[in-house]
């Protein structure tokens, strides 16, 4: 084969390879596999069985392997080279640098155990638009011969290829990193956030001795209602808090009303039936991250027939949210002692309840809430939401007038 | 999903590869993996049976650089047969083909071996 067709072949060659080393350059593997794929490239471009790569680490002022290849690769584990910001001047005009050339350079006498190590012939300093990113050390060719003139340009093209490869995977690590960061604080101030909404409950229940962790089970009846309606995450989350919260106009009713046990005058009465526009007012100013939590607080006290407070809506102007806590909120109160009576058995309250289906409750809502409840007594169901809030009640009524009514 | 799958045998400290499909990417690295597998071994020539091969890139040489350069190590020897034209213009481009021996075939490998060690003898 003449000369001249031997440098063709070989320019096709060459041409083929750096398409091939473009591939392994963006696909989609991890970075040390893609770049060990890529070492496979170039080593074969030219004959040459040993290489590796290194990336820098400006931190720690120095080199780390990545990948390598034709090593014995245990004993170049964690394997780095220190690297000052003059050596990587030096390193920066006319590459690839031969070790001959290098010979004198304070970095190979600094490096030279590991380079020699390496079988290093060639050093390959990696930029992106003028920053340092990494190095690629090439053994001597099969055969022993030196690289050609032609063969440095293709270097430096790999050069340039495998830097823009090392620099996108350094941005795409930090902004993982970033990722991850910026969850991991979202999630803090989400914990923070419901840790404030529920010292705010306790402090509303804190008024009155008699509604003490009224808030909490409100909001854990509606959270169990919402799931086996089949609500999505956020909107649970937005009910809990409704739930948590729907009192906290009652912050600013007088006390004395609140825990009047005698029955309440019409002014009393017109006092304690502010909260939830006042509760509407306060969360009104909160930009919550949840749907209608300040509109579920307003209506809790509506009914189906219209003879609700504030607004009278009626059922077909009440929204699922809306039903829930009204039937939870009434449900908790029947079941909790209160300065006027003391609490119902679960028998009587569940009567009471279904006595009132269709006027003050709605009936999906009610069934789904007594359905669940009974799942949960006879055990057919392992996550129990309700029952450990009824403790210390009588389940036998409940479970006697359950079987008997249509529910 | 690799192009690629490798079968060998092995007798008196010979060994024969059987390369199958492409050689281009990491799916071959098997390739010399086992090489030096059978090198650690004892072997003391390795055959290498190009009839099954379709393509061999960049990658491939590669591949065969290190397993030359392993077998120099172990003094041991690298045989070729049954390549195509386009590989063994390939080997040749690279400078492979000086660090190993390529015979027509399996056969006519093995007869050489024979008359070597008869030779030695």
């Amino acid at each position: 084969m003449s000369n001249r067709k031997l440098d063709l072949k070989r320019l096709m060659f060459s041409m083929a390879s750096l398409v091939d080393l473009g591939q392994e350059a963006t696909s989609s593997k991890d970075l040390s596999a893609k770049m060990k794929a890529a070492l496979y490239v170039i080593t074969g471009m030219f004959s040459v069985p040993t290489a590796a790569l290194f990336v820098y680490r400006p931190q720690r002022h120095d080199i780390e392997l990545l990948v390598d290849k034709g090593h014995r690769e245990k004993a170049l584990q964690g394997t780095a080279m220190p690297i000052r910001a003059e050596q990587i001047k030096d390193l920066r005009a006319n590459y690839p640098h031969s070790t001959r050339d290098l010979a004198k350079s304070s970095f190979f006498l600094q490096n030279r155990d590991i380079l020699t190590k390496l079988q290093t012939k060639i050093v390959l300093p990696l930029f992106v638009k003028g920053e340092f990113v990494g190095a690629l050390t090439l053994g001597r060719k099969l055969g022993g011969a030196a690289f050609r003139q032609g063969e440095k340009e293709v270097l430096r093209v790999i050069a340039h290829q495998m830097a823009i490869t090392l620099h996108n995977a350094r941005l795409f690590l930090e902004l993982a990193q970033r990722a991850a960061e910026n969850k991991r604080l979202y999630t803090s101030m989400q914990r923070i956030y419901h840790e404030t909404i529920q010292a705010f409950a306790a402090a509303i229940d804190a008024k009155d001795d008699y509604t003490k962790n009224h808030s909490y089970r409100v909001a854990s009846y509606a959270v169990a209602i919402a799931k086996e309606l089949g609500w999505k995450k956020k909107d649970v989350e937005g009910i809990y808090i409704a739930g948590l919260l729907h009192d906290i106009g009652k912050i600013i009713i007088d006390v004395k009303v609140i825990q009047k046990g005698a029955t309440l005058s019409a002014s009393e009465r017109t006092e304690i039936r502010r909260h939830p526009q006042i509760s509407f007012d306060i969360l009104s100013k909160i930009k919550f991250p949840w749907k209608n939590v300040e509109k579920f607080v307003l209506h809790h006290h509506e009914r189906l027939d219209g003879n609700g407070y504030p607004d009278s809506l009626k059922d077909s102007e009440l929204s699922d949210g809306v039903k829930i806590l009204a039937l939870v909120d009434a449900f908790d109160a029947m079941t909790s002692d209160r300065p006027y009576r003391e609490k119902l058995s679960l028998g009587v309250a569940f009567r009471e309840v279904m006595r009132c289906k269709g006027t003050q409750f709605d009936e999906k809502i009610t069934h789904t809430f007594f359905n669940l409840l009974s799942k949960e007594i006879s055990g057919e169901v392992k996550e129990l939401q309700i029952l450990p809030h009824l403790q210390n009640m009588d389940m036998s009524s409940f479970k006697a007038i359950a079987s008997d009514s249509s529910m | 999903m690799s192009n690629f799958s490798l079968s060998s045998k092995s007798a008196q400290n010979v060994a024969v590869m059987l390369p199958k499909g492409y050689i281009n990417d990491m799916g071959a690295v098997s390739l010399e993996r086992t090489s030096e597998q059978l090198l650690g071994a004892g072997m003391s020539t390795l055959i290498v049976n190009f009839s099954d091969v379709q393509f061999i890139n960049s990658f491939g040489v590669s591949i065969f650089s290190g397993m030359v350069q392993k077998t120099l190590e172990h003094n041991s020897v690298l045989y070729f047969t049954n390549m195509k034209k386009v590989h063994r213009d390939v080997f040749e481009m690279m400078g492979l083909i000086k660090h190993v021996k390529v015979f027509a075939d399996e056969e006519e490998a093995l007869k050489f071996l024979k008359r070597k060690r008869k030779y030695v003898e």
